[in-house]
């Protein structure tokens, strides 16, 4: 089938390595033009037109399975492109994933009723103290994207607001970042917190941050520490017990 | 209802996607040691802190300008 949608054409423009022009341009040429409309306006960040546009796909009767391959993770497999080459930075990559999210709303469901479950629950936020927060933000994004639940509390975060969200959600783990020296050692309070409450062995709890380091994770006694985004959803998934990228209800 | 979710296709959608996401992992790990996150393609600021490389002579409303040069470490002008 010809290509010819004029926005997803310009973005192909960006993919210049002749194994990814081979691969993501046939990718497009075998799927529906409504397809590559969410898929365009994932890459824009349009996410009210992925949240609209995502609806009706599958109202018209499009498959979950294809909306999610030739819409959502098509558009967000040129993102990653974009972002690799430096045409895009992180605050567009998290433009797109909120879009990517506002898509997923609708596969949720779907994947509820096929009787695929989330592989967890995560709480995630920022210490208190400390406003920072594009690697918990990117975390979130890589967290959801792997078949996680997960229940953003935001910026500084008291080590009560950590306690009560994991009882509220039933979470089963509970990731902490700082990105200051100084509001690092809120992350050791927050689980002296859990300790004091009887609730420490209730989640598993990990870190993560520029400043945090392994030795530092084990010093105030976390069960995991993440250097970087993926390495998050790697010690997420080792922590609620599933194993490689396959929910554990799928393994049978 | 909508058709049922194909189970291998969801799977393989879910690898892909992991990959996906580990580039960006990588590709964060490496532009960040030069250029602030929080400093989007236009150059604004996207932060919800203060930052000395933030000109904030901009109309109402709009993201204030990253003055950061990508030379310096931009981490030492953080205000919080």
């Amino acid at each position: 089938m010809p290509l010819e949608h004029e926005g997803i054409l310009k973005e192909l423009e960006h993919v210049t390595r002749p194994f990814e022009i081979k691969h993501i341009r046939s990718l497009y040429e075998d799927s529906d033009p409504k397809m590559h409309d969410i898929a365009y306006a994932l890459i824009v960040g349009d996410n009210h037109e992925v949240d609209r546009l995502t609806g009706q796909a599958l109202e018209d009767g499009f498959s979950a399975n294809t909306v999610m391959d030739d819409g959502l993770i098509a558009g967000m497999a040129i993102v990653g492109i974009k972002f690799r080459d430096n045409v895009i930075f992180v605050p567009e990559v998290l433009i797109s994933a909120r879009a990517m999210k506002a898509g997923m709303a609708h596969i949720e469901p779907i994947l509820s009723e096929s009787g695929i479950e989330p592989i967890g629950t995560v709480i995630m936020g920022t210490v208190k103290g400390d406003l920072h927060d594009i690697g918990k933000n990117l975390c979130i994004m890589m967290l959801r994207g792997a078949g996680f639940v997960v229940h953003d509390l935001g910026v500084d975060t008291k080590p009560e607001e950590f306690i009560d969200a994991v009882l509220e959600h039933e979470a089963g783990v509970l990731g902490m970042s700082a990105l200051l020296t100084t509001t690092m050692p809120n992350m050791g309070r927050t689980i002296e917190a859990f300790e004091d409450e009887g609730l420490r062995e209730e989640v598993k709890i990990m870190v993560g941050g520029a400043p945090v380091t392994q030795e530092f994770a084990e010093d105030m006694g976390a069960d995991g520490y993440g250097e970087n985004a993926i390495a998050c959803v790697d010690m997420a998934k080792e922590l609620s017990g599933v194993d490689g990228v396959v929910p554990v209800d799928m393994a049978d | 209802m909508a058709q049922p979710v194909d189970r291998e296709r969801y799977k393989a959608s879910l690898d892909r996607l992991y990959d996906i996401f580990a580039d960006i992992s990588d590709t964060v790990t490496r532009v960040s040691k030069t250029r602030c996150p929080y400093k989007n393609v236009h150059d604004r600021c996207t932060a919800n802190f203060g930052c000395r490389n933030q000109d904030r002579n901009v109309p109402a409303g709009e993201l204030y300008v990253c003055t950061g040069s990508d030379d310096l470490d931009y981490r030492s002008a953080w205000e919080i």
